[in-house]
């Protein structure tokens, strides 16, 4: 049977009261004018607005206390999520360490780690930074040329990373390098380090992107000494890591929400009577969203249950992402700019067109469209 | 799953496997019905669900007629199912044998013809909504004019003089119930329908040898596969979540979320199976055009994807970006009302041009709230009215 399931979840009854109370923040956040709602929140970053959110025992929501996590439940974190996309508020800046390198190192880490390092991420002022990619390694991942070499108490580093989302204000990356054999030997050989950036040897340059913005950079590690208890799970284990990290990385809300505050803005404007067409390709956009929450929050549930949703997780992205890309799309079709002659530099216009030019790299970063294709074919038994 | 539905999908799956032989599909296919299958499926129970207090719930009926979906029964299982269910509502007593639904017209007015009415002329009774009732009418004889749709399925015009009132009930919003529960059967019907067609092409692209192996191996073809599965497991998605919500009742919310979100995948599905078969699917003599040409053919009935789109465009349309959130998120719905209110502001009107638009209970104080900042003194009553009824609920703001 070829069925991908996304069965219910039943939210506990602490969600409701959670979401009320994340919603309320957000609101009063931005009515104190701390933030504006921006599209793909995950490229605006607020460390002070974290560390309120670390505070309100929000991020490592899932991990034990002994940690500096909550022991909250995985819906909870999901609800969290979904009000901090919705309300488009300012969470670059812990992301990607409360959405994957915290539960990998917490999952994988050392005892050294862990107590190092997770309550900081839990608390908000701690963060991370993804080091996968290379110059000539993207997709591709298992032909990473970064290498690392044994040292008297660890390891020595070498290569290079790009595509880094915020490593310029991180305190870590995760770096998936070589440590034996060669590119032929595909996933054997990997290891995955967690390098401290302020540690001497690494140099950040930014990679400004096609608006001018400074979200990612190069990463270059010139000797770097790495600590032995800094290796996640193990020598060798990194392409299992890398693969497990990814069920975490693509199924959340931020894989279909990204663009949401332009379809409320959209919404604003087109106002009360909207004409039958405006009704329609809202009421579709509408649709697929209200699928792809029930798609999520369900994988969700599967991680809550221990379950590793890998392909399922992959579905969602591409499907995702697709909504994510045609919001702008459907709002420029809808709310032509001629019928809104006179207010070029509104803030709905403002966030389409930042809609416009950051959405393409949606269906880029966290595993193109081609490679989730290619998981979910496996998936179906074709490869 | 629970024992109950595997049980009876294993049934359906043998009375199925025994009966529809490619010969027997065509034969009914072209507005005739499979009579053999119609009697076996009498035979197991299978037309008899659907009673208020009955053993089989609905989740596990809705996977029944999933699967009667998936096996494009030519038989009127899932309207008398539906049918069944909306008469045990109403308090009606159930008649024996199959029974349709009258799709709801467009205009209110009393029509001298019930137009398209699905398996009219293998239907002894139908159920239709009346004004504010919902009544059950014996239809034997009075089909006056015999059509099909694109699956040669029957659509029938019924002429009403023809007709008599079997029996009939009051029974709030009945158009629009019927119409919500007509769109809910077709959103399931097509879930199946949607995976017998993938399950078609998953067998077709490993068997299919061209250029020295199965077609499967090119990546075209697996990215193809995968985009198909990706829209055929977001429809059962939406459709699942439909079915667990109108446990009582169809909830209009999700319905229109589902029939639009199956619509959708329905359209891609057909095109993206037949493009994978190529000629071969063309032909009369393959099975798959028994899925694909109900996918077209369901997701027109009930509304399509951009009546079910427009009116979820609408209902939100008023509430701004916020209001599309808070909906959303909304847990449950107020007790009472699982389908939408038509509702009318009185004495006068608050939304600026009158209309009547469909909403929850808890989106009516939504809108007062949003409005009396503006177009209200505070502190006023209003009344509001619902159609068909004479309650008028106070509420003041």
């Amino acid at each position: 049977m070829s069925r991908f399931v996304y069965a219910p979840v039943e939210m506990p009854p602490e969600a409701v009261k959670l979401r009320a109370q994340v919603r309320a923040f957000c609101e009063e956040e931005r009515a104190a004018g701390r933030f504006e709602p921006a599209v793909g929140s995950m490229v605006a970053a607020d460390e002070a607005f974290s560390a309120k959110l670390g505070e309100r025992g929000w991020l490592g929501m899932t991990w034990p206390k002994q940690y500096g996590g909550h022991e909250r439940s995985a819906l909870e974190r999901y609800v969290v999520v979904e009000e901090l996309l919705a309300a488009g508020a300012p969470v670059m800046a812990h992301w990607i360490a409360d959405r994957q390198s915290g539960p990998q190192i917490l999952r994988h880490g050392s005892e050294r780690a862990k107590n190092e390092i997770l309550p900081r991420v839990a608390a908000g002022k701690c963060y991370f930074a993804i080091g996968m990619s290379e110059p000539d390694t993207g997709s591709d991942l298992a032909s990473v040329k970064s290498r690392a070499h044994k040292v008297d108490g660890g390891w020595s580093l070498t290569g290079r990373k790009v595509w880094t989302s915020y490593a310029h204000r991180a305190h870590y990356l995760i770096a998936l390098v070589r440590t034996s054999g060669t590119a032929d030997q595909r996933h054997v050989g990997l290891t995955q380090f967690i390098v401290d950036l302020k540690a001497p040897g690494v140099t950040v340059r930014p990679i400004y992107n096609l608006y001018g913005g400074h979200d990612f950079n190069e990463v270059t590690f010139d000797d770097v000494f790495v600590p032995e208890d800094m290796i996640v799970a193990g020598e060798g284990r990194g392409w299992e890591m890398v693969t497990a990290e990814l069920a975490f990385e693509r199924s959340g809300p931020d894989r279909f929400m990204s663009t949401f505050p332009l379809l409320c803005e959209t919404f604003d404007a087109v106002g009360e009577a909207p004409t039958d067409t405006q009704a329609a390709e809202l009421g579709r956009l509408v649709a697929n969203l209200a699928t792809l929450r029930r798609m999520s929050s369900s994988i969700a549930g599967m991680l809550q249950a221990g379950l590793n949703p890998a392909t399922e997780a992959a579905l969602v992205k591409d499907l995702g992402t697709g909504l994510e890309q045609e919001i702008p799309e459907v709002a420029r079709r809808i709310l032509p700019s001629a019928t809104r002659a006179g207010m070029p530099n509104d803030r709905y216009t403002a966030l389409l067109h930042e809609s416009q030019m950051q959405c393409v790299s949606y269906s880029i970063r966290g595993g193109t469209r081609e490679i989730l294709r290619g998981m979910i074919a496996r998936g179906l038994g074709l490869r | 799953m629970s024992d109950m539905r595997e049980e009876m999908i294993r049934t359906l799956d043998r009375v199925v496997e025994d009966i529809l032989t490619p010969a027997e599909r065509e034969k009914a296919d072209g507005g005739g019905t499979s009579d053999k299958l119609w009697a076996a499926l009498v035979e197991q129970g299978f037309t008899a669900i659907g009673e208020a207090d009955g053993e089989i719930g609905f989740a596990d009926t809705m996977a029944l007629v999933q699967r009667s979906g998936y096996h494009a029964v030519p038989v009127p299982l899932g309207e008398t199912i539906m049918a069944r269910r909306l008469l045990a509502r109403a308090g009606i007593a159930l008649p024996d044998g199959a029974v349709t639904l009258v799709p709801p017209a467009a205009a209110g007015a009393p029509a001298a013809k019930h137009a398209s009415v699905p398996f009219g002329r293998a239907c002894t009774h139908a159920v239709v909504a009346a004004g504010p009732e919902l009544q059950l009418l014996a239809i034997d004889g009075a089909v006056s004019n015999e059509g099909i749709n694109q699956a040669g399925e029957a659509r029938d015009d019924i002429d009403v003089s023809k007709t008599t009132v079997v029996a009939k009930a009051q029974f709030p919003n009945a158009a629009r119930t019927l119409q919500l529960e007509g769109a809910l059967l077709r959103t399931v019907q097509l879930s199946g329908a949607l995976e017998r067609t993938l399950e078609h092409c998953m067998t077709w692209v490993n068997d299919r040898v061209q250029f020295g192996r199965p077609i499967a191996r090119f990546q075209a073809m697996q990215h193809a596969m995968a985009v198909m599965a990706s829209e055929v497991a977001a429809a059962n998605a939406a459709t699942d979540m439909a079915v667990e919500k109108s446990i009582g009742s169809a909830d209009w919310f999700a319905v229109a979320v589902a029939k639009s979100r199956a619509g959708e995948a329905a359209g891609r599905v057909a095109n993206g199976a037949h493009a994978a078969f190529g000629a071969m699917g063309f032909t009369r003599e393959h099975q798959l055009h028994y899925a694909t040409r109900r996918l077209w053919s369901w997701r027109d009935d009930f509304g399509s994807e951009v009546v079910w789109q427009t009116e979820i465009g609408r209902a939100l349309a008023g509430a701004g970006g916020r209001g599309l959130w808070r909906e959303l998120t909304a847990q449950g719905r107020p007790a009472g009302v699982a389908h939408p209110t038509f509702v009318r502001c009185w004495p006068e009107p608050i939304c600026p041009a009158d209309r009547l638009r469909p909403f929850y209970n808890s989106c009516i104080c939504r809108r007062l709230r949003t409005f009396s900042s503006s177009r209200l003194a505070i502190g006023r009553s209003v009344t509001f009215m619902t159609l068909g009824s004479s309650n008028g609920d106070q509420q003041k703001i």
